[in-house]
């Protein structure tokens, strides 16, 4: 067997050799050191193992878009889980009278959030002028406490046991969205920072929808 | 490597976090993560030889393995499951940029690609020589078509049928591939080395 012969078939060997093959191996330095050489590279290659590490910022990039797919169901914490009391009201009050509140409130609420986070990284002459609909709600303080104010006399009125807990949950929401709103005119170029505020004012909006849905028979 | 794979205390297992994430749970899939992250990233880097390609790379494997987790009934190991998921990733990648992963016609490599068919001249076995960075920077250097067929036979472990079913291509192009790639790397690595010797 030639070095011409044995290269050609070296491809196909896979570590097995036949008796020929081998003893060309035996016979040629040539061949042994190149035969050598391969192994050595892969027995090194199989020892490469997993050792680079990716950067933090691909986890929060996952899980960034996680949330935004909605793939994440994170439970709220306990502040909005509330049992429905037995004796409660609730049922027999119809839907229609509250549920023009949610979608208000909802929409008030990411309005306003887009308003502020857009001001806060918007040069004063380069703002666009707000939506009639944000404009006319006045500064977002001041509408967010009105709507509060008023989903908690709903609440009220329906489970006066109720208030208190409504209330302190939004109060814990309203801390949440100070401190990402913090966060964010820190930094408005920081997307984990704006993803913050904007899960804090889902939060704020699914707590007026837990209200309304407990209005539902 | 199996689903019941235990963390450590009172952690999920692997088994545990993918049920949970199948339900949405943010520390399921951060588990997840956690668990394979290393390999997913090393393979995409040392296809890439990019830091950012094989980070954004490692972010799309991620998610669409968490799209999908939901249609994950167990019947292979997680790991194999993703770590095929992150191979397509990659090839897709190189072939969106044109980059040929395995040559269909062997003739299309250029000269400067291709090993030297000759038995080489040096005397000096590599066995002993070969420390990991040398062999990292090396493949680093390899044409992306060796690079992959490599990577995939010698470091991940894929046989050629695997790797053939990966790259399209028959399953004795990717022996021929890897041979090739081997050679070069031989290459490579002496020509570093006989570098390395003159500098002293």
């Amino acid at each position: 067997m030639t070095c011409d012969e044995f290269q050609r078939v070296l491809p196909e060997l896979e570590g097995s050799r036949n008796l020929e093959q081998q003893q060309h191996v035996r016979s040629c330095p040539t061949c042994a050191e190149l035969l050598a050489d391969l192994t050595a590279i892969v027995d090194q290659a199989r020892l490469l193992g997993d050792v680079h590490e990716p950067s933090p910022e691909v986890w929060n990039s996952i899980q960034t878009a996680l949330r935004n797919e909605g793939l994440i169901r994170q439970p709220l914490p306990q502040l909005v889980q509330r049992p429905l009391p037995s004796h409660s009201n609730f049922s027999s009050a119809p839907r229609w009278r509250f549920a023009w509140l949610v979608p208000l409130a909802a929409a008030a609420l990411f309005g306003s959030v887009l308003l502020t986070v857009h001001r806060r990284v918007t040069p004063v002459a380069d703002r666009p002028v707000a939506h009639p609909v944000v404009a006319a709600l006045g500064p977002e303080n001041q509408n967010t406490g009105a709507d509060d104010v008023q989903l908690l006399n709903i609440v009220s009125a329906q489970a006066p046991a109720l208030r208190a807990s409504y209330e302190s949950d939004l109060k814990a929401v309203d801390a949440y969205i100070r401190d990402a709103e913090f966060s964010a005119h820190k930094d408005p170029n920081d997307e984990i920072a704006q993803q913050y505020l904007m899960n804090a004012y889902e939060q704020r909006a699914m707590i007026y929808e837990m209200a309304m849905e407990r209005s539902v028979p | 490597m199996t689903g019941a794979r235990k963390l450590q205390g009172d952690r999920l297992t692997e088994a545990e976090a993918i049920e949970r994430a199948k339900q949405g749970d943010a520390e399921a899939f951060e588990t997840l993560y956690r668990l394979h992250k290393r390999r997913v990233y090393s393979l995409c880097l040392r296809m890439t030889s990019n830091t950012a390609a094989a980070e954004d790379l490692t972010q799309e494997a991620f998610l669409q393995l968490f799209r999908k987790i939901g249609t994950f009934r167990g019947e292979s190991a997680f790991s194999t499951w993703l770590h095929r998921m992150s191979v397509n990733v990659v090839l897709m990648q190189l072939r969106k940029k044109g980059l040929a992963v395995v040559p269909l016609e062997e003739t299309i490599e250029t000269e400067e690609d291709s090993p030297r068919k000759e038995p080489g001249a040096d005397d000096v076995r590599l066995s002993g020589s070969i420390d990991r960075l040398r062999l990292e920077k090396a493949i680093e250097n390899l044409p992306p078509g060796y690079r992959a067929v490599f990577l995939l036979h010698d470091v991940q472990g894929y046989e050629h049928n695997e790797i053939a079913a990966m790259v399209g291509c028959s399953i004795g192009n990717s022996k021929s591939q890897l041979h090739k790639a081997r050679m070069k790397l031989r290459e490579l690595l002496k020509t570093s080395r006989a570098e390395k010797a003159i500098k002293r």
